[in-house]
């Protein structure tokens, strides 16, 4: 039996490599055989600029420099998207009252996807990181405010009736019950507009930043240099699965009474 | 108690009128009546309307008119929706039902996954150039994503005694999966799709602000570089009505089609 099982992994392993080295070698083949290879790095270029960009710097700051720059707009950005959304959430999800208010112009703002508000914060903010941090929080403040007020109007209400029947206080139902009950559906949240942050801040970078991983995917393009391109590629794809990995490792320490899907 | 309830949500719909009404009122009102924010920081309400109406006739600044702005869009995000879709579906299927499919596919989807769809937009733009194509490629990577995912675990979701029943009664391994697996993964494909659908939008925005000559995003842009804020208010406007749209119409979509909880 447990033969049988490494082999399987040994299956896993080799048909894995597989693939992957299958798609390295489509990508040095079509380099070599089309003039595609005439601006595109091959993979052995990639990797010998990646160690060089980790020594020398590209623009201002080195591959590193690029990543904790990105990093850095991303923490301020997702903060913010975070504690608000979670505060407008709250309000929605548990008052009758605050979601008849907020809830229409919750409304408008929910469809448009946080990257359209890239022209009208550069209006607002001119070009710099005021406008990178705006464009994340909105990325992620809509998707953060969904998930909680989600979590708050589906708390069992039976709790509810019985905390108030044992007179429970209105403001204490919601600090032991509500509260304690959105704290998954606020780390799905949590989750999702972290990615879409990330996703945000390359997006943002494109357009507005000097430096950054989106910047060098940008840059790259337009000063014709493609390495450094698909340097930062590799760079958001990996730190992107990187902060998706933590989060989840997060979560399932702190709810670990329950784990969603 | 269900009158109650029903002065109740009447009580509350009005609230919400009321709220509406002043958010629109407070606006227009800082911004056109009191003149407390210039109309260079933002437009009001009352400009929107009418710089929509004049966008439907009139091509200035960026050089066509808003309906084929909005053609544009919606061709590419469809193309590359349906492109996205119709590949990501099945190949998520395949994976979750061929083991050595999956062995092989896993480990570099993993490696693609995590790539946001908008860093794609300078290679798919040195491929094909301005055309409509770059756009609908990075739009297709962007959809193919949550459909696989989607299928993949919708798939592998499939309660096992299903599959025991269908074997003892001698189903081909081929039945199973199409009348076992596949149904049993409906409702998990669908909100796989209404994920991409979703992500095909906002990366045909994100797209469309790099690099397009036509299109709601490259509207927006070009317009913000000429300073018609106006007109990128509008333009935003519409962006998230289409969105809101394309949400509503899955919605009903699913209702019909998809049986079953998720």
């Amino acid at each position: 039996m447990k033969f049988k099982l490494s082999g399987k992994s040994i299956q896993a392993v080799v048909l894995g490599t597989l693939g992957i080295l299958s798609f390295f070698i489509i990508w040095q083949l079509t380099c070599i055989f089309t003039k595609f290879g005439t601006i595109f790095p091959t993979p052995p270029e990639v990797a010998a600029g990646m160690i060089r960009g980790f020594i020398e710097p590209i623009g201002s700051v080195t591959l590193l420099g690029h990543i904790g720059i990105s990093l850095g707009r991303v923490l301020v950005g997702y903060t913010l998207s975070s504690v608000l959304g979670t505060l407008v959430g709250l309000l929605m999800g548990a008052s009758r009252l605050g979601k008849a208010i907020l809830y229409p112009i919750f409304n408008i703002i929910k469809p448009i996807p946080g990257i359209a508000w890239i022209p009208i914060a550069i209006m607002w903010l001119g070009i710099g990181n005021a406008t990178i941090y705006f464009i994340i929080f909105v990325g992620g403040f809509s998707q953060m405010v969904m998930n909680v007020m989600s979590g708050a109007s589906n708390v069992d209400q039976e709790l509810v009736g019985v905390a108030r029947v044992l007179g429970l206080k209105k403001n204490h139902v919601f600090l032991t019950i509500i509260l304690p009950s959105c704290v998954p559906y606020i780390f799905t949240g949590l989750q999702v507009s972290l990615s879409t942050s990330w996703m945000a801040v390359l997006a943002a970078e494109m357009i507005t930043a000097t430096s950054g991983c989106g910047w060098l995917i940008l840059a790259g393009m337009q000063s014709g240099i493609m390495l450094n391109n698909v340097l930062g590629m590799i760079a958001i794809g990996f730190i992107g699965l990187v902060l998706a990995t933590l989060m989840r490792m997060l979560e399932r320490r702190l709810c670990s009474w329950k784990e969603r899907n | 108690m269900t009158k109650k309830e029903k002065r109740e949500r009447k009580k509350y719909l009005l609230i919400s009128v009321i709220s509406f009404a002043a958010f629109i009122l407070i606006w227009e009102c800082v911004t056109e009546i009191f003149g407390l924010i210039p109309p260079k920081k933002l437009p009001s309400p009352r400009t929107i309307v009418n710089v929509f109406l004049y966008k439907l006739s009139n091509t200035n600044p960026d050089g066509s008119v808003l309906t084929a702005h909005i053609l544009t869009s919606l061709k590419e995000s469809v193309l590359g929706f349906i492109i996205g879709v119709g590949l990501g579906v099945p190949l998520g299927i395949c994976m979750a039902w061929f083991e050595k499919f999956d062995l092989f596919f896993k480990p570099l989807f993993d490696l693609i996954k995590p790539i946001p769809p908008v860093g794609w937009v300078p290679i798919m733009l040195m491929l094909f150039g301005l055309s409509i194509w770059s756009k609908v490629t990075v739009i297709a990577i962007a959809s193919i994503v949550p459909a696989i995912i989607n299928s993949y675990s919708g798939i592998k979701q499939m309660n096992p005694v299903h599959k025991w029943v269908a074997q003892t009664f001698g189903a081909s391994d081929r039945q199973i999966l199409f009348t076992v697996a596949i149904p049993t993964a409906g409702p998990m494909i669908f909100a796989g799709i209404e994920v991409a659908l979703n992500a095909s939008w906002v990366t045909l925005v994100a797209a469309e602000l790099v690099a397009a000559t036509q299109g709601l995003g490259y509207m927006i842009q070009t317009s913000r570089m000429v300073g018609r804020i106006d007109i990128v208010f509008m333009g935003v406007l519409v962006i998230g009505a289409f969105g809101a749209l394309f949400t509503w119409l899955l919605g009903m979509l699913r209702r019909k089609l998809v049986k079953g909880g998720r």
